[in-house]
């Protein structure tokens, strides 16, 4: 008799679903928002306004046909780029959750657009009549977070997947007596990656003040609060697992010591390997990433395929430690 | 950085956290300026009171390696970084002589403490 091993792993299904239930949602947000405008034909100018320039004045106009054939495309290509996300990489919880709100946003964002360009117009004769007030930008930009809020925290969590095997016998361990108790504690924190932050933040706002639209001064403050949550993680190794935290209390993951395959130092390029900085996900199986700087990080392979990657000084330290907890969760789940 | 306990030593838990602070600081795995983690969170992943954690800290801050403030936590002063080479030379010195003469660990570990206590 031969065994075959399970040709797709149990995140593939998982990916699957929460992939396609999120793209049909943001496609009908989007789909929503422009029947919606297609019945304000009749109260709407022939050609609408389309953007703005600074003071406010419409420095572009297209029909209504090309404004909805405009929105909806540009949802269905967001839609597809966070598919991609979600299938390839969908490894871990987090990356679906964060899949699924993104492919809503999307949505929320086409229909937000949508409603909020042509609303504005409804009842005018030319489209150069049209006035963008200060709130628009920022309802397209935080309207949609709602939903996708709600949409990731509809995708449920990874399921407890205890290890069945023990850790390899050639990985690295920290010498432990039986009566000794230990915790490892580090902070991974940026070089370059604060550097870009706080770059990012400061031409935004700049921009924002030279152009005297002062709404975009959101753009900065809402990049602030990211960068803030990016800026620095906490790292714990101790008996219940590996602990990783934003300083500010999210976002932050677990791994639980019997989930944990194996613990090793690797070397990681935060560009090449996942694409920038902060919490990411991996272009290699869909690692998912705290990675702050180039270099030594520790990678804790964890059951179900999935690996989470974290860039600290000492890495060795952690995943030794990390591998005698997973051998300790192993030996009391089964004792003798 | 490894923080351990043995929980079958002698020696009290608080005073094992003590000793390791202390020689984070003198192998420079601690820095003035560096924190000490917050007492709950250490007493919570080695399964201590945080009671033994504070006494700990509490003991560090009388021996003046670090400052104690309620905003910031414990934080190494920069008084603590106290070179000990020349201690480290004397104890291979006297592990060596130690094992010259044969004896066990146990043995070695008594005469130190009896010499401590003059």
């Amino acid at each position: 008799m031969t065994t075959h091993p399970d040709p797709t792993p149990a995140w593939r299904r998982r990916a699957r679903r929460s992939t396609l239930w999120s793209s049909l949602a943001g496609l009908a947000l989007t789909l929503g928002a422009a029947a919606t405008v297609w019945g304000w034909r009749g109260d709407l100018p022939d050609e609408v306004a389309t953007h703005w320039g600074p003071g406010g004045t419409p420095d572009a106009s297209m029909t209504v046909t090309g404004l909805v054939a405009t929105a909806v495309a540009t949802t269905v290509g967001l839609l597809a780029l966070f598919a991609v996300v979600g299938l390839a990489w969908g490894s871990s919880a987090s990356t679906r959750r964060t899949a699924a709100g993104a492919a809503v946003w999307s949505g929320g964002l086409g229909a937000a657009l949508l409603l909020v360009t042509a609303g504005l117009q409804r009842g005018l004769d030319t489209p150069q009549a049209a006035e963008l007030p200060g709130w628009a930008l920022a309802v397209v930009l935080l309207a949609p977070l709602l939903p996708a809020v709600g949409a990731a925290a509809l995708v449920p969590g990874d399921p407890a997947l205890p290890a069945e095997r023990p850790v390899a016998a050639d990985a690295p361990r920290t010498t432990l007596t039986d009566s000794e108790r230990a915790v490892w504690m580090g902070t991974a924190r940026g070089g370059a990656a604060l550097v870009l932050g706080i770059g990012a933040v400061v031409a935004t706002t700049l921009l924002a003040v030279v152009a005297q639209l002062w709404a975009t001064l959101l753009v900065p403050a809402l990049l602030a609060v990211l960068f803030a949550a990016m800026f620095a993680f906490r790292v714990r190794v101790d008996a219940t697992g590996f602990t990783v935290r934003s300083v500010l209390g999210w976002p932050g993951t677990h791994v639980p010591a019997d989930e944990v395959v194996e613990a090793s130092v690797t070397r990681v390029s935060p560009l090449g390997d996942f694409g920038g900085w902060g919490w990411r996900v991996g272009f290699d199986k869909g690692r998912v990433g705290v990675v702050l700087r180039s270099g030594e990080a520790v990678l804790v392979e964890r059951t179900g395929g999935r690996g989470l990657v974290v860039t600290v000084d000492d890495a060795a330290s952690a995943a030794a430690l990390l591998n005698t907890m997973a051998d300790r969760a192993r030996a009391d789940r089964t004792p003798g | 950085m490894l923080w351990t306990i043995d929980a079958g030593s002698d020696e009290p838990l608080y005073a094992q956290l003590v000793a390791q602070a202390h020689l984070a600081v003198a192998r420079g795995d601690l820095s003035p300026g560096d924190r000490l983690p917050a007492a709950r969170e250490l007493a919570t992943s080695l399964d201590l009171n945080v009671h033994t954690v504070l006494r700990a800290y509490q003991q560090l801050r009388d021996e003046g390696l670090v400052d104690l403030r309620r905003s910031r936590g414990a934080v190494i002063t920069g008084a603590a970084a106290t070179d000990l080479t020349a201690v480290e030379e004397a104890l291979r010195t006297f592990v060596a002589a130690a094992r010259e003469a044969r004896l066990s660990p146990e043995a070695t570990t008594t005469l130190l403490q009896e010499e401590l206590k003059r």
